[in-house]
């Protein structure tokens, strides 16, 4: 493989818990109340280290959105998803943040 | 100015002299010395429709087309076939009162310079008080020098000062009378009485006076280069190098001129590996020779520095800090020290005997991931943070930031040390310019794909005009440096391309590396591959970012390229 380019954050920070590559900080953090299929979930700002799949449209507890699942980097596994499409109007808050799986995070 | 005796006139040009508001039309066969047909031929052809402008868009005014010419054949030293010109078309270049004025100034001749000058053209107010104060600066330093005081001083009080231009450079001029005539040259700066110093006095008014009271020096000569500049500049693929452009043909190098074409593909075994240097604990992400080319540094991912010596393969020294996560190093361009930075915040200058120079340190210096030096050595580029850009200028210790939106994979300066390129995850790289004090917006390339690992591009060809980058879907793509074209893409390897270099002496060749285990090298599509390639196969000496897979060895295979290759 070639020279994997990491970003590294500083301060309280969220890990993959594979391969400890930094993926959020704590400041990012905008809610802890979501859930998925293997349990919680937090939305997040902005994430780093990660690359975006393919987007399809899914139906989920709040409604359709558009979603793209969220691979982490270096270990290519799935941490989680982004939303890019939200057809409700009161989701639209959700539009280009991103929801990390909290079984794929340290702490 | 008849010319109704001369039969042979083609009748175009009869009807031109009928017309009176038309100016003097080029009269072939009217003088008598050496006006030969071809004269009159191109006499003719020049005269278009308007007898006014000269070239096919009319934009030549003919009255400054054939000055011009004069000028140069002047200048050139054919004064017999100026004289011609003049009295043919009957365009002058310079008027009698003009003539008259150079002359004078030649021949120190200073009051009838000032009478002349009144009578030249109209002048405005300030220009005409500028030149006579530059004429009777002459006069007056002429007779200092000759110890003529009485007369200079008299220059001075009746002649300079009541011009009202310039009083500190009056009493500049007052200052001069106290001095030796022997110190004076060196005080005023001033070449001595003579033909230079009037020449150059010549030169001084001509940039005074409007251009059409006296066409400056040199003005063909100027204009054509000017045309073969931006020609030279038009030219995408011009990368060779030969600097004199033909006049004959408008300049345009087809596309053959860069390299496209795999000269050569180096897999794991093709190459004799010439040491294997073990040493690392972690995977080795960054080496760089020095400019020697004895020695190697290698830089582990967030570990220790290790010197190398080439010729007997031995680890010199390894630099180690409590906390060492070293993630990039750069070579001084004298090669006795380098410095290096990494995730603990800090730069270290290290010698190569271990012995640590200077270290910049402070809780306002973030975390490093690139660093270069320019190699004149006086500035030091830096990553940190991930988009930030800080050249840090050696010399003066100063620093000048550059803010990036996205983050920077990687980093590399040109050799003539004026620009830096880096390459960003969002899939531009962004040329930016290091001595430029504004912050201009820099130029961007796009088109390659970037987003997960480090790829490298850098510049090339003669005169830096192609950008080179490697690229995630296994192509390497080239772009012009200043109009940012997509000049060409090319396939070839199977792999993310990592990295690429131009090879610095040949302009054109360049080696890419790619997670395919190979190394590419690239050269012309119609040149017959040299014999050079069989025989030695190795990369130049520009090469210093090699590819690096996970492995513990730094495979070391490269041997310096002898640099006379055609």
């Amino acid at each position: 493989m070639g020279r994997l380019y990491l970003i590294q954050l500083d301060g309280r920070i969220y890990s993959c818990r594979h391969c400890r590559s930094h993926l959020a900080q704590c400041d990012e953090l905008v809610s802890k109340s979501f859930h998925c299929r293997h349990g919680k979930a937090y939305l997040f700002n902005t994430v780093v280290n990660v690359s975006v799949g393919p987007l399809e449209d899914r139906m989920m507890t709040t409604g359709k959105h558009a979603v793209a699942d969220i691979f982490c980097n270096s270990c290519q596994q799935v941490v989680g998803w982004k939303y890019e499409v939200a057809y409700e109007k009161s989701q639209k808050y959700k539009e280009g943040k991103f929801i990390l799986e909290r079984y794929a995070l340290l702490p | 100015m008849g010319g109704d005796s001369d039969v042979g006139q083609p009748p175009l040009k009869r009807q031109k002299l009928s017309k009176p508001s038309h100016k003097t039309p080029c009269e072939g066969s009217r003088t008598g010395v050496a006006a030969t047909g071809s004269a009159a031929l191109m006499a003719r052809s020049i005269c278009s429709n308007d007898g006014e402008t000269v070239g096919s868009h009319g934009q030549i005014r003919k009255v400054e087309f054939v000055r011009i010419i004069e000028q140069a054949l002047f200048s050139l030293g054919y004064q017999q076939a100026g004289a011609v010109l003049e009295e043919e078309s009957g365009i002058r270049l310079q008027s009698p009162a003009v003539q008259q004025f150079r002359e004078d100034i030649l021949a120190g001749r200073w009051d009838e310079c000032v009478a002349t000058l009144s009578e030249i053209g109209v002048l405005e107010e300030s220009t005409y008080k500028a030149a006579l104060f530059l004429v009777l600066q002459q006069k007056f330093l002429e007779s200092l020098e000759a110890s003529n005081t009485t007369a200079a001083l008299e220059t001075l009080r009746s002649e300079i000062s009541p011009l009202g231009v310039s009083t500190s450079k009056v009493h500049q001029l007052a200052s001069f009378i106290v001095c030796f005539p022997e110190d004076l040259l060196a005080k005023a700066q001033w070449k001595g009485a003579g033909q230079e110093s009037r020449q150059s006095l010549l030169e001084e008014l001509q940039q005074l006076l409007p251009p059409s009271i006296m066409v400056p020096e040199r003005r063909l000569e100027h204009l054509i280069e000017v045309a073969l500049q931006v020609q030279r500049e038009a030219c995408v693929y011009h990368n060779t190098l030969d600097h004199v452009l033909s006049l004959y043909s408008d300049h345009r190098c087809s596309r053959d001129q860069i390299p496209t074409r795999t000269l050569q593909v180096v897999e794991g075994d093709s190459l004799k590996v010439k040491y294997k240097f073990t040493g690392h604990s972690k995977p080795v992400s960054f080496v760089a020779w020095s400019p020697d080319d004895t020695m190697l540094l290698t830089c582990g991912n967030e570990e220790v520095v290790k010197l190398w010596d080439i010729s007997t393969g031995q680890c010199k020294y390894t630099y180690d800090k409590p906390n060492s996560c070293f993630t990039s190093c750069a070579w001084f361009p004298d090669g006795k020290r380098f410095v290096s930075g990494g995730g603990d915040k800090c730069i270290y200058m290290w010698d190569l005997e271990g012995h640590e120079l200077e270290a910049w340190k402070g809780a306002r210096m973030p975390r490093i991931n690139d660093l270069a030096i320019t190699t004149d050595g006086s500035h030091m580029v830096s990553i940190c943070d991930h988009k930030n850009i800080r050249i840090y200028n050696l010399e003066e210790k100063t620093e000048r930031v550059i803010e990036e939106e996205k983050p920077i994979t990687s980093l590399s300066v040109s050799k003539n040390g004026r620009y830096l390129l880096v390459n960003l995850v969002s899939q531009e790289i962004h040329l930016w310019d290091i001595s430029a004090a504004t912050k201009d917006l820099p130029k961007k390339y796009r088109g390659h794909k970037q987003g997960r690992y480090v790829i490298r591009s850098c510049f090339g060809g003669t005169d830096y005009a192609f950008i080179v980058s490697g690229s995630e879907d296994s192509q390497v793509y080239i772009w012009h440096r200043w109009n940012g074209e997509l000049l060409d893409v090319l396939s070839g390897h199977s792999g993310t391309v990592n990295s690429v270099s131009w090879n610095p002496v040949n302009p054109h060749m360049f080696a890419s590396a790619s997670d395919d285990h190979t190394i590419r090298i690239w050269g012309l599509s119609n040149r017959p591959m040299p014999k050079k390639h069989d025989e030695k196969p190795g990369s130049s000496n520009g090469f210093d970012h090699l590819v690096n897979g996970g492995t513990r060895d730094l495979l070391e295979n490269l041997r310096p390229f002898n640099s006379d290759t055609d």
